[in-house]
């Protein structure tokens, strides 16, 4: 395993688009690092340049302690897993898993141990001499890990290997995926575009948008102190609620107000903390909770509730959320701010 | 609504097919089903009749005696076999030696069309020079260039050829070396290899493949169906050539049969003849009835992506 660092990367295409804008970013040995962010926002461009298929336009790569700018994809000792599988159709599982470790000249013995362990690993023992077109998505996306697994390389880079697979799968392949990282403790950047993929998996976040690395952190640092109403409303699930603070009494126009849907309590606001008057427009059962869609003037908020709670769409109640749980950001230029 | 591809029977046996434009409510229609049907039979039978008529009529007279092919020549049936002339054809034209000659132009243009197509469609499609748009363009345009217009300057450049002192007549590299610049089977062959899926050539350049072995190992074994295609056409092209081996090569000992069977039409007994050019023809049929099926069939990418 190795550390990755980028230093003022950037990558301009030749129609002047530029996809990563200046991104410096250190990810440390065996740690899992979760580049997420809307489409388009650069998350696999960076990956890319890591592996060496896309050229760096300005700035440099580091794979441990090597500059990697100018070295081929297969000197770079990194094993990637692709979105689409990105299997060999014409051979076996077992081929496909062998394919890397024989361009390297390693030894048969060596080939087949490897292979026979990371097809114990990801439960594709039966499936060895099957060719990928016998397989079902989830087996497929598994030899795609395994070719990963079985290079034993200094790095695993993952772009959306889940986004193919159904809920279900996506839930168990998840699992397994963290499972074989802390297993081989081998560093991995992993590209999503799916909040809860990020939380759920990254040692380490890092949120880009618009080529730009917005925030890095813990995912709950991202969750619980966001450096922009961008990571604010991006992470989590719903979003936070963002108003502006004088609508609730909270300071000058220049501040906006977040607090998370979970913050959100029935109730007039006790002393310290603040309240405000919503109509309930939708209420989402989900079981275990509910989501409670609010219309605070020509705001919209989302309110998350105990099941117990009685709301009723159409009904007006008091809301109250703690002082602490309110955020507080520049309106002009959506950066956390100290609270007023 | 489901829909007919072209009658009942067929559905049943091919629920796969794609939609066709008569519905299953039409095909319950007494004129659409007979009018149809009957379209279809005449069609079919027609087919069989155009397709398949000469090769039957070539091998009924191949075995039916000289006379009676002269007398007679239309007759759906023989009057009396001689099967002979199937083995004093072989033996009297010689056709071994020119049947060996073929095959060994067929599959002589067939490596040399499949290597420069292979390579110049890889470099085009995979590695990306820096002109190879103009390339591109340059092969494109000769395709419009009627090769009876180069069959002057090509027997100069293969009497002379460039750097080379040394004449092809009456070699079989003047054969080889123009089926190999075959600008078609480069474009074919591009026009392949850009549908292959990058990822997975990506995937091989981190595995640690270079260019070569990229080449060998992935794409080559990912285009079975083109070559596949590109060899019929080569194999069947070179098969039946007459002109360019006529021009090229005057030794008749190298001669392939399509230029020795004219050759000899004049004094050859007729039943002979007729027998020597339907040993000609079936080894083509043959070849194509064992090879189309897996060279043909599908694309063999399943299973590589996610779709």
């Amino acid at each position: 395993m190795a550390a990755i660092r980028f230093d003022g990367v950037s990558k301009v295409y030749g129609d002047g688009t530029r996809a990563v804008k200046e991104l410096d970013l250190a990810i440390v040995e065996g740690e899992f690092m979760v580049f997420v962010g809307p489409s388009g926002c650069g998350k696999t461009t960076a990956l890319r340049m890591v592996a060496g298929l896309e050229a760096i336009s300005a700035g440099r790569v580091m794979i441990g302690e090597r500059v990697v700018n100018h070295v081929s994809p297969k000197d770079r000792d990194i094993a990637m897993v692709f979105q689409n599988y990105a299997l060999y159709p014409h051979m076996t599982v077992a081929q496909n898993l062998a394919f890397g470790l024989k361009l390297r000249n390693i030894s048969r013995s060596e080939i087949e141990r490897r292979v026979r362990d990371a097809a114990a690993v990801l439960d594709l023992e039966d499936h060895l001499e099957r060719k990928p077109k016998a397989l079902s998505g989830g087996q497929r996306q598994r030899v795609a890990l395994g070719r990963a697994i079985v290079r034993e390389p200094a790095a695993f880079l993952m772009d959306e290997p889940l986004s193919n697979l159904d809920a279900a799968l996506r839930v168990q392949t998840r699992a397994e995926i963290l499972k074989i990282q802390k297993r081989l403790a081998t560093t991995t950047i992993y590209v999503t575009h799916d909040q809860v993929e990020a939380m759920t998996m990254g040692d380490r976040i890092a949120v880009m948008r618009e080529g730009v690395l917005q925030q890095s952190g813990t995912p709950e640092h991202l969750y619980t102190r966001p450096a922009n109403t961008f990571v604010a409303t991006f992470i989590g699930s719903p979003a936070m609620n963002l108003v502006p603070a004088p609508v609730l009494g909270l300071g000058p126009d220049s501040l906006i107000a977040g607090f998370r849907p979970e913050h959100i309590r029935v109730e007039p606001a006790p002393d310290g903390a603040v309240g405000f008057e919503a109509r309930v427009e939708v209420v989402e059962y989900l079981g275990d909770e509910q989501l409670a869609h609010l219309r605070l003037g020509e705001l919209a908020l989302v309110a998350k509730l105990p099941v117990q709670e009685r709301v009723e769409p159409g009904m007006a109640a008091a809301f109250a959320v703690a002082r602490e749980a309110v955020l507080f950001f520049a309106a002009e230029t959506g950066v956390a701010a100290e609270p007023p | 609504m489901s829909v007919f591809p072209l009658g009942r029977r067929r559905q049943r046996l091919h629920d796969a097919s794609p939609p066709a434009l008569v519905l299953e409510d039409d095909w319950s229609r007494p004129s659409v089903r007979w009018g149809l049907g009957t379209a279809h039979t005449v069609l079919l039978v027609l087919l069989v009749i155009i397709g398949l008529g000469p090769i039957l009529w070539l091998a009924k007279s191949a075995i039916t005696p000289t006379q009676d092919t002269l007398a007679t020549p239309l007759a759906l049936f023989p009057h009396g076999f001689a099967w002979s002339n199937l083995t004093d054809a072989w033996n009297t034209i010689d056709i071994g030696l020119y049947m060996w000659n073929t095959i060994v132009l067929a599959f002589g243009s067939l490596i040399a069309q499949i290597v420069v197509a292979t390579t110049g469609a890889y470099a085009l499609s995979a590695l990306r020079p820096k002109f190879g748009g103009v390339i591109m363009a340059l092969l494109l345009t000769t395709l419009f260039v009627p090769p009876v217009v180069l069959l002057v300057p090509l027997y100069v450049e293969i009497v002379h050829p460039p750097l080379i002192d040394h004449s092809f007549v009456n070699n079989y590299f003047a054969i080889w070396l123009p089926e190999a610049a075959s600008a078609f089977n480069v474009v074919l062959m591009k026009r392949f290899f850009d549908n292959l899926p990058r990822e997975i050539f990506e995937a091989a350049r981190i595995d640690g493949c270079g260019s070569f072995r990229l080449f060998f190992s992935i794409v080559l074994p990912m285009s079975r169906p083109i070559l596949g295609v590109v060899s019929i056409f080569a194999v069947l092209a070179s098969w039946k050539d007459y002109l360019w081996p006529l021009l090229v090569l005057g030794n008749t000992n190298l001669q392939p049969l399509s230029v020795r069977l004219y050759a000899i039409e004049d004094f050859t007994p007729l039943g002979y003849f007729l027998a020597a050019m339907l040993i000609t023809c079936i080894v083509p049929i043959i070849g194509f009835l064992v090879f189309q099926r897996g060279f043909l069939r599908g694309t063999g990418l399943s299973g590589a992506l996610k779709g």
